[in-house]
């Protein structure tokens, strides 16, 4: 009966505009922050290699091939790239300074024996655990992290030879060498090694740090080690200033790499500005239903007020006020949902068409901005009422 | 419950002179239980003294206070037990919701601390003859039927005194007779007390006490 004394006489015009406006904010609010995060997500996981991260070494030209001109880092170079503040770290790929052979040693595929070129990189800009990259003298074996593009070498060696080819968790089985060795010392050394994921992104057999570090130590020729190649990881949406930063040092980086970086970048700004949008909308929805309210209280100060005199309590006009408010706001809360789920079918299927395989599952933070915004609402209606509720007192 | 004015003078009051029996600048007390009367003539303040004594207007010197204390401190929970259980009143202007049918006013009323039945609620309205107006839109009763739903609202809670601001103004002499019949017999269920302002008659009942102006 109080809602029919509160409520039943007021302009729907208003409050269906209101809801409109409130719906569609909330529905490209959680649609862009959805995106968002998938978009920032693509191409985590298919690589070894961190998130935002590439490797980048100096343009080889004509002079540098006539060593007039350097192709290697010097401490300076890394430190000014570091301090730019698109550029979250920025670590040198180290290499073998050694000579280093990697063969099979599984009685389930052929001997195959080829001398490599092994590098290490910060673990931190790696995608595996910690634990598992590790290794020190004594160890059973060096894991490794294989160019995907040793694997089909080995895949078309091994078809060549009439044997099946194997899959990635197959070559995670199978026993690997490496054979360490200095001509001029006459030392040479052999250790076990495990292949425990993949990369496209770099072309040589990456190993742990401290693995690097015992090969230099023990097997060095005693040449100084150059840094040829470096890792940089960018912050999320800005890859178009660290583009800019390596053609300005003539910098170069595999292409992939940069497409994905660059991708990521145009539709992570692209969404951020609907992003921007959509919270602006919400804002001024969820104005517009709180003016809403105080209109429709300003409407029914004769019957507030006339209640509060017959001795209903103001907290319960309170809750009559907040409750019908928090329930439109659920309404529009749902529709936008289901409007999302319809946009979020589309727009994957758009995605998918695209080449952009994004994940198709729900973001977390996107019911979480949604519950936000909700409680927001719920409290900015409950201060509202009581405000103009105690007015009346 | 006591009410007391002690030297209440309402501020838009206070440069008008007042006569030495009146009950602004002077002390005051309500017992409960008694029947009181306030007859005086239009713009004298009966409103005033209506609105100050159940605690809607604040603008007043003096100290108002029921059972010793002062009505400026209650807090909304006081209020609201004052208003649901001690104080009932009839507002001259009615204060009756005219989008509701007569039914749903008194139900309002009624739920709170459900007094009464919808039979007895139905028996009264018969009794002052406006039963048939039950499921009515209460804004199509003409004044007089709105008066008496007014006072059958004001019933429908328990209390301690019945603070009446010219009930009667629109009712003929059988009608004010059969709400005052009803008055009297709920008061004396709960030893109550009322206070009647009326428009210069006192419609001839009796009363304890008579205030003035």
């Amino acid at each position: 009966m109080l809602n029919k004394l509160l409520f039943k006489n007021q302009d729907r015009k208003q409050l269906v505009i209101a809801m409109i406006g409130a719906f569609m904010g909330i529905t490209f609010l959680i649609t862009s922050i959805h995106y968002l995060i998938k978009v920032n997500e693509f191409g985590q996981g298919a690589d070894i290699l961190g998130p935002n991260t590439i490797i980048v070494q100096k343009k080889v030209s004509n002079s540098s091939s006539l060593n007039l001109t350097k192709t290697d880092f010097s401490k300076n170079e890394i430190k000014s790239m570091i301090d730019e503040p698109f550029i979250k770290d920025v670590r040198p790929v180290i290499s073998n300074n050694f000579d280093v052979s990697f063969q099979t040693d599984d009685p389930m595929v052929p001997y195959f024996r080829t001398d490599v070129f092994i590098q290490t990189v910060d673990e931190n800009f790696l995608d595996v655990k910690t634990t598992k990259w590790h290794w020190s003298k004594g160890d059973q074996f060096v894991p490794i992290i294989m160019p995907r593009e040793f694997l089909v070498m080995l895949n078309t060696f091994m078809s060549a030879s009439g044997i099946p080819q194997v899959s990635d968790d197959l070559a995670m089985g199978i026993k690997f060498k490496f054979k360490l060795w200095n001509s001029e010392k006459q030392i040479e050394e052999r250790v076990d090694a495990k292949i425990i994921g993949f990369t496209n992104e770099v072309s040589s057999l990456l190993v742990p740090e401290s693995f690097m570090k015992y090969g230099n130590d023990m097997y060095s020729d005693g040449s100084d080690q150059k840094i040829t190649q470096i890792m940089i990881s960018g912050e999320e949406s800005q890859f178009g200033l660290v583009e800019d930063l390596l053609t300005k040092r003539g910098l170069e980086s595999k292409n992939s790499q940069m497409m994905i970086g660059r991708l990521k970048s145009v539709v992570g700004t692209l969404i951020l500005v609907v992003l921007g949008v959509s919270i602006i909308a919400v804002f001024v929805s969820g104005l517009v239903l709180i003016q809403y309210m105080q209109l429709l209280m300003s409407r029914n100060l004769y019957e507030v007020r006339t209640l509060m005199r017959m001795g209903y309590h103001p907290s319960e006009l309170i809750k009559t006020f907040f409750i019908y408010f928090v329930k439109i706001f659920g309404y529009v809360a749902g529709i936008g949902v289901l409007i999302f789920f319809g946009f979020k079918f589309f727009l994957d299927n758009m995605f998918d068409e695209g080449g952009l395989y994004i994940d198709k599952g729900l973001t977390w933070q996107s019911i979480v901005v949604l519950a936000l915004s909700y409680g927001l609402f719920a409290f900015a209606s409950f201060r509202s009422a009581k405000k103009e509720i105690f007015k009346q007192y | 419950m006591k009410i007391i004015l002690d030297h209440i003078m309402p501020v838009p009051l206070a440069s008008i002179q007042h006569g030495s029996e009146s009950i602004w600048g002077n002390y005051i007390e309500l017992e409960q239980g008694k029947h009181i009367l306030l007859n005086a003539s239009s713009g004298k303040g009966k409103s005033t003294f209506t609105m100050t004594t159940i605690g809607l207007r604040r603008d007043y010197d003096g100290v108002l206070t029921y059972d010793g204390k002062d009505i400026k401190s209650f807090a909304p929970d006081d209020w609201t037990t004052i208003r649901q259980e001690k104080i009932s009143v009839v507002y001259q202007d009615l204060q009756l919701f005219p989008n509701l049918t007569v039914a749903e006013n008194l139900i309002l009323k009624n739920k709170l601390k459900n007094v009464y039945s919808e039979i007895e609620l139905k028996q009264m309205l018969e009794l002052l003859e406006i039963d048939n107006k039950w499921g009515q839109r209460c804004g199509l009763l003409s004044m007089g039927q709105q008066q008496r739903l007014a006072i059958v609202r004001s019933l429908c809670q328990p209390f301690q005194w019945l603070i009446m601001d010219e009930p009667y103004s629109h009712l003929d002499e059988v009608n004010a007779k059969k709400c005052m019949g009803l008055i009297d017999k709920r008061c004396a269920e709960q030893n109550a007390g009322f206070v009647l302002t009326t428009l210069g008659d006192s419609h001839g009942y009796q009363y304890d006490q008579e205030l003035k102006l």
